[in-house]
């Protein structure tokens, strides 16, 4: 306590010294700094009420002598009276001073002062429209009936008038000042929360003047956008995304806000973490290229930060979904060809990835992913073309389409001990868990699991199935050699999907499971394996009531003992 | 039912006396009975305001005051005006025993307490007395700090916020006392032209004649009620005072500016005849100055030139019918005069000159 007194005693000499110089934020430069300590100094003020109101009046004076002063010039200030609950901290330091029963004429004054004070703050600027309140007095109407009604008359006429300003192009006449929409824009910084004043925000980041230069203050965005992520405010998309474009540092704020979100919910819920993704109105506004380039780059510089790790994978994948899904919701024909979005990309890669496998019956599903194979292929292994991209890049963009290389996995699973598994879908399988190897090592890795599907093709038909037998099919390498890891998780893949499509595998999920899960990080996988694959049966609307109930039940039954 | 009208009554007459110097004898106790009556009150404008006949009732009681006749001041009520008052009562009540100063030290200390528990559970706060004071003082932050930065006045001024927030305030309550009494509105009408500043009365009075027919949260109570008042009924009252009173329509046309006169005029053909007529009478006391070429009155308070073409001139660029009816008198009092193309000999020749070469 004693240490935090101290504290208080340095910030309160700051802040009187800032309250004397922004008197009551009547010029640019006092309005300007004001707005920049607004959160500070409240919280300043809830620190100063815990601390005054374990005191009694007389206490209080003793211990900040200056206490009047500091607050009068507080009440003094209109925008610290706007914003938030400023307004609410200064009347309970206030209520502090009074004293219940004053015992001098010192006691009485201070008395009177405060209570001159705390009408001050609720019948505050009554001088400025005396005729207003003459006439309402007479009618008999008391500021707390008509503040509401005049403050919304107020905002609406001015929302007009920003208005008008897209009808009248050229009309000076009618236009409003440059200078008053940057006033305006400056007075909201403090209100943005206040819900009046939302139709006025929302005017304001959709208003467009005639000025090249940006004409609305900068802190003005960065209120909105605050107030936004906190949800406070409630603004429609198309506001949010004037406010993304016109001023970038919120842009990466809200990706940044996003991904703290999902890395402190719960992981491995993509449900969860498409609700997140939707809520946050980013997908939407990604319809528009810029905006979709901004993210995307937050994406791979995360994804290289991370080193590819499966959480930010799974976001991404989510994202694009939902990106895709909003780029369609807009009817007519889009608005930017799909270069603006993946200028690295090869077009028709893109147009053959961004293809539903809703729309494709389950049965030519191969037909799609040999095409995406081999024109992976193509551009990754033939090295006289260096303009699409290098391997990291085309793997980049395959994997915001992650789902492609999963329903590769699951039919090469589904058709085992069938035919000879496609070397096309061995290759995309490859590609998408190791990019960075060379043919050579690619081809061992084909080969590799070639021999895994082989394996597991015969143990189905054998007599002697057990998890252990699976398990070892999988696990070990046909040398001996162990494995390199990317494989490993490749081949778990396999097994997985085994277990979940095979009727002979479904009987040991539980047990290979179990024998599988030698770390915490591979019961991680695993889970996020089940949940991915869910969520990906649910979009496709993929029929298979005994795979789906086996994978619900496995992932409630792992979840329960994480 | 009629206990509660009588607690509404009495708790009319509490809240009347909060503004007064008799809370000096308030102690914490009288406090926490009032704040606790008008959390009562509140309470029941939230059970009751669906429910047509009790609401009825109350409402009609509540408009009793408004029959009183004659009553020294501007403000004939201080206790409750109206149903809606009852929704925030409490905060009414607060208010005013706030700002008197009257009120001992020892009652205001436990007041402050009730009013300003501190913080607590957050997300209860809306509902609270506590929020709406905050809520309420932060409104009026926001309206000065709108009015003296990017704020100004409309220059029409009907669209004006300030002004159009107060003749829906005038509306309302000429509503509720027309309600109460059929002779209410008149009465009132003429107090408040005795006791309040006359130009923004006149002003205030031209802005309710042009608000649009049926404000929306009108429409909504009339909604809910079932109740369908006709939306033209709101400025009707209000012209018939208007129009009865020689004094007042006479101040009215003669200081409100042109413009605003021409849109009432516009909307209220009634209003149209009293102010040609009164455009003509004007004109009349003007006589030719033939040294100075000038058409002049004689008495200090008589139209000028200027003003009165003005005015025409502005009259003339109404849309039809109103515009029509002007040139019609115009050239009727022309032909009066004797029907002169000659300028100088009539001042309605000179006018309607005047004006086809101005237009």
């Amino acid at each position: 306590m004693a240490q935090d007194s101290v504290g208080l005693s340095s910030d309160y000499q700051f802040w009187i010294q800032k309250l004397s110089v922004w008197k009551q934020a009547s010029t640019l430069e006092t309005q300007q700094d004001t707005c920049l300590y607004l959160p500070q100094f409240q919280e300043f003020l809830r620190q100063m009420y815990e601390a005054l109101k374990e005191m009694d009046s007389n206490t209080v004076i003793e211990r900040f002598p200056t206490i009047g002063q500091l607050l009068a010039k507080a009440c003094r200030n209109p925008f610290i009276l706007a914003y938030d609950e400023s307004q609410k901290i200064l009347i309970w330091c206030l209520c502090c001073l009074i004293n219940k029963d004053p015992q001098n004429s010192g006691e009485s004054q201070l008395n009177s002062w405060t209570r001159g004070l705390l009408s001050h703050i609720l019948a505050a600027f009554r001088s400025d429209i005396k005729e207003v309140d003459l006439f309402t007095q007479g009618l008999g109407y008391a500021p707390a009936d008509y503040y509401p009604g005049l403050l919304k008359n107020m905002v609406l006429s001015l929302v007009s008038e920003l208005r008008e300003n897209h009808l009248n192009g050229f009309n000076t006449q009618s236009r409003m000042a440059p200078e008053r929409v940057r006033s305006l824009s400056r007075v909201c910084v403090p209100l943005v929360t206040l819900p009046d004043f939302e139709p006025l925000v929302e005017a304001l980041l959709t208003y467009h003047g005639q000025e090249p230069q940006e004409v609305l203050w900068p802190e003005f965005f960065g209120a909105v956008n605050e107030a936004f992520l906190l949800k406070k405010i409630c603004l429609p998309v198309s506001a949010v995304l004037c406010l993304w474009l016109r001023h970038l540092p919120s842009l990466e704020k809200a990706v940044l806000h996003l991904f703290e979100k999902l890395v402190s919910s719960e992981r491995n819920c993509l449900r969860r973490i498409e609700c997140f993704m939707k809520d946050s109105l980013l997908p939407e506004a990604a319809c528009h290229p810029a905006i979709f380039r901004v993210v995307d780059e937050m994406f791979r510089y995360a994804l290289l930060e991370t080193e590819g790790a499966p959480e930010v994978l799974a976001a991404m994948q989510v994202f694009t979904r939902c990106f895709v899904e909003a780029l369609e919701k807009e009817n007519q024909q889009p608005k930017f060809a799909l270069k603006t979005y993946f200028p690295y990309a090869s077009p028709s890669l893109v147009m053959v990835l961004l293809q539903r496998p809703k729309d494709i019956p389950q049965g030519l599903w191969h037909r799609p992913l040999k095409r995406i194979s081999e024109m992976l292929k193509e551009i990754v292994e033939d090295e006289t073309q260096g303009s699409s991209g290098g391997p990291f890049e085309n793997w980049f963009l395959l994997a915001h389409f992650g789902g492609w290389a999963d329903i590769a996995a699951e039919q090469l699973l589904t058709s085992v001990g069938d035919a000879e598994p496609p070397e096309a879908l061995l290759w995309l399988l490859a590609f998408s868990s190791s990019p960075g190897d060379g043919p050579q090592q690619r081809a061992q890795t084909m080969v590799e699991v070639k021999a895994v599907l082989s394996h597991l093709g015969r143990l189905l038909r054998s007599p002697t199935l057990s998890a252990g037998n699976l398990l070892a099919a999988a696990e070990e390498s046909r040398e001996g050699d162990p494995r390199p890891p990317a494989c490993q998780q490749l081949t778990r893949r396999l097994l997985l999907n085994f277990l979940l499509w095979a009727p002979g595998g479904r009987a040991m999920a539980r047990d290979v499971i179990t024998l599988m899960a030698r770390t915490d990080e591979i019961m991680h996988e695993i889970v996020g394996f089940l949940d991915q694959t869910l969520y990906r049966w649910d979009h496709l609307g993929v029929d298979a009531p005994g795979s789906r109930k086996l994978a619900r039940e496995l992932l409630a039954e792992l979840r329960g003992q994480a | 039912m009629d206990s509660l009208l009588q607690q509404l009554e009495r708790f009319s007459e509490v809240l009347a006396v909060s503004r007064t110097t008799h809370v000096s004898t308030w102690d914490a106790a009288t406090v926490r009975r009032a704040l606790q009556w008008a959390r009562y009150l509140r309470h029941v404008h939230r059970r009751f305001g669906r429910h047509a006949r009790i609401r009825k009732a109350l409402e009609r009681r509540l408009q009793n005051q408004w029959k009183q006749e004659g009553g020294s001041g501007p403000a004939p009520a201080l206790g409750l005006t109206n149903f809606q008052a009852l929704g925030h009562c409490d905060l009414l009540l607060s208010l005013r025993l706030l700002a008197n100063r009257a009120l001992g030290d020892a009652a205001f200390h436990y007041l402050l307490q009730e009013l300003f528990p501190g913080p607590g559970v957050p997300g209860a706060e809306e509902g609270t007395l506590q929020g709406s004071l905050a809520l309420l003082a932060r409104r009026r932050a926001a309206v000065h700090m709108l009015r003296s930065s990017a704020y100004r006045e409309n220059p029409v001024l009907q669209e004006d916020s300030l002004m159009k927030t107060q003749a829906e305030l005038l509306l309302e309550r000429l509503q509720e006392v027309g309600e109460a009494h059929a002779e209410g509105p008149g009465r009132f009408l003429s107090r408040l032209w005795e006791h309040l500043p006359h130009n923004n009365f006149l002003k205030v009075t031209a802005a309710a004649l042009l608000l649009p027919p049926s404000s929306p949260r009108h429409q909504e109570e009339e909604s809910e009620l079932g109740n369908p008042r006709r939306a033209g009924e709101r400025g009707r009252e209000l012209l018939h005072w208007l129009l009865g009173k020689s004094e007042v329509i006479v101040a009215f046309c003669r200081n409100l500016p042109a413009g605003l006169l021409t849109s009432v005029a516009g909307r209220h053909p009634e209003v149209s005849r009293v102010y040609l007529g009164l455009l003509t009478d004007w004109g009349r006391h003007l006589h030719y100055d033939l040294q100075k070429g000038i058409w002049i009155g004689t008495e200090s308070q008589d139209v000028p030139w200027e003003e009165l073409y003005g005015r025409f001139q502005s009259l003339c660029q109404a849309p039809p019918p109103l515009k029509d009816e002007v040139l019609t008198t115009l050239k009727s009092c022309k032909a009066q005069d004797g029907d002169f193309e000659v300028p100088g000999l009539s001042i309605w020749t000179d006018l309607l000159l005047a004006l086809e070469s101005g237009a």
